[in-house]
């Protein structure tokens, strides 16, 4: 025998007032992840999911809304405390009062939430991210890429139209010293869940390019805080830390750090200081050119000087030098020349005299005196020496000269 | 020698760090001189164009952008 049946409004009311009256289901803390987060009329509608920690896999899974009284309060003190908004896809802590409305279904209506654990699972995330980064060895890649000397092929990923790309290449290009810069736009989404995904896509079409870029800058602009839990992404750091070209990041965050502050060469706080940084960059090789221009051109003019210099010494000590080599070879001269002639001159009167003594010697032999002395004489007569005793006759005076005086005789007799 | 429109910027650099080297050396020939200063302005002049664009040049990217 079958009850009174009774309507699903019934049924639905007596869920309702037990859900109502029980006092554990009223204002109680609860931790869960957001999902399908939206905001209609004020009010935010979203999805609490409390997932598996081994796969993933939701295992919990409740409706849920923020009433638009509540929710201006609860987002901004959200915003201010996390350094981004309340998005899908975080981990929350918040006060909620389980409801069940007849026509609605279960949900929970969210009066409170707490800050703090979202930042402290935003830092945990962010910090096993740089483990894995850190233990596939790809985490100082990026940093540690060497910059061209002139980086002035800028690939820039922004949004098209956004403040903060205007503000970027304004800059850039406005730069006071005229410094070169060639940029091209690869546009991608900078917000919400799409923006890793859409920043990794303008990666890949830049990487099939990359001997036409010297730089990747990624900027997103000027507004207020935004969502940047959607950079806390591990392929998006992934992408970045293993790109072949350096990377800047200026994705407008004062306070906060994301993964990709981790893994790129440069980061900035804004477009503006990006295009700042590459204009530095720039004016350092200005400088160099500069400096080396001084250089050179003191380097020849020292070179020519230096020549000259080389010259004009030659030149004074040439004449010293010609006129030292003269003065030396007189000196010389006057020193070699008496010594040799006087030399000369004795050994020819030494000859001479030993001739004239050979001579005298022979003149003395051979002279009558020489003769007498060694015992003959000479008969003269009448003046005459007489050579042949036929010429004489008996009674003739003969005078015989001795070596040493004379004697007269008669000649008696003649023998023939 | 290399006309220097075919260099890269950093070969034109690494130019003119190897003229300023044979400069400062001893090995420097002076019957090279002019001919190494010449080319060294060459490069000087190339390096800076590639650093620095012509007023003309700027006004049409800036204009670009607005379009």
């Amino acid at each position: 025998m079958m009850a009174d049946p009774i309507t699903l409004l019934q049924l639905n009311s007596r869920i309702s007032s037990l859900i109502a009256g029980d006092v554990s289901l009223h204002d109680v803390w609860v931790t869960a992840e957001t999902g399908d987060l939206r905001v209609s009329g004020g009010h935010c509608y979203l999805e609490l999911i409390e997932k598996d920690p081994a796969n993933g896999r939701p295992v919990a899974r409740m409706r849920a809304i923020i009433w638009a009284s509540h929710y201006a309060h609860i987002s901004s003190e959200f915003a201010v405390a996390t350094g981004q908004q309340l998005v899908s896809d975080l981990k929350v802590m918040v006060k909620v009062t389980v409801n069940f409305h007849p026509a609605f279904g279960l949900s929970a209506v969210i009066s409170d939430i707490n800050p703090e654990f979202t930042c402290g699972d935003l830092i945990r995330r962010r910090m096993m991210m740089i483990r894995r980064l850190t233990d596939e060895g790809i985490i100082d890649m990026n940093r540690t890429l060497p910059w061209p000397d002139v980086p002035w092929r800028v690939a820039v990923v922004s949004a098209v139209g956004a403040a903060g790309y205007g503000d970027f290449i304004t800059h850039l290009y406005g730069n006071p010293s005229h410094l070169r810069f060639s940029t091209e736009l690869f546009p991608a989404v900078m917000q919400g869940e799409n923006a890793p995904q859409s920043i990794i896509a303008a990666l890949d079409e830049i990487a099939v390019r990359t001997d036409d870029f010297d730089c990747v800058v990624i900027i997103r602009g000027g507004g207020a805080t935004g969502d940047l839990a959607s950079f806390d992404n591990y392929d998006l750091a992934a992408n970045v830390a293993q790109f072949p070209l350096p990377v800047i990041v200026g994705i407008g965050h004062e306070r906060d750090v994301t993964i990709l502050d981790y893994v790129v060469a440069v980061r900035v706080k804004t477009p503006t200081a990006a295009a700042e940084w590459l204009i530095g960059r720039m004016e350092a090789a200005l400088t160099r050119v500069r400096d080396l221009a001084a250089e050179i051109f003191r380097a020849a003019t020292s070179k020519v000087s230096g020549g000259l210099q080389q010259l004009a010494y030659y030149q004074g000590l040439l004449p010293s030098l010609s006129l030292g080599k003269i003065d030396r070879a007189r000196s010389s001269l006057d020193a070699a020349v008496p010594e040799a002639l006087r030399h000369a001159v004795e050994l020819i009167v030494r000859r001479q005299n030993d001739r004239l003594d050979a001579a005298s010697r022979l003149v003395e032999a051979l002279s009558p005196q020489a003769v007498l002395r060694r015992g003959y004489s000479v008969c003269r007569v009448n003046g005459r020496a007489v050579t042949d005793a036929s010429a004489l006759n008996a009674g003739d005076i003969l005078t015989t000269v001795l070596a040493s005086g004379s004697i007269k005789s008669t000649v008696t007799e003649i023998e023939i | 020698m290399q006309p220097v429109t075919d260099l890269t910027y950093s070969q034109a650099l690494a130019e003119l760090e190897q003229i300023l080297a044979a400069l400062r050396g001893d090995d420097c020939d002076v019957d090279k001189l002019t001919s190494m200063t010449s080319r060294a302005v060459e490069l000087l002049n190339y390096c800076r164009s590639r650093l620095t664009s012509t007023d003309e040049e700027l006004r049409r990217i800036l204009e670009s952008l607005q379009n």
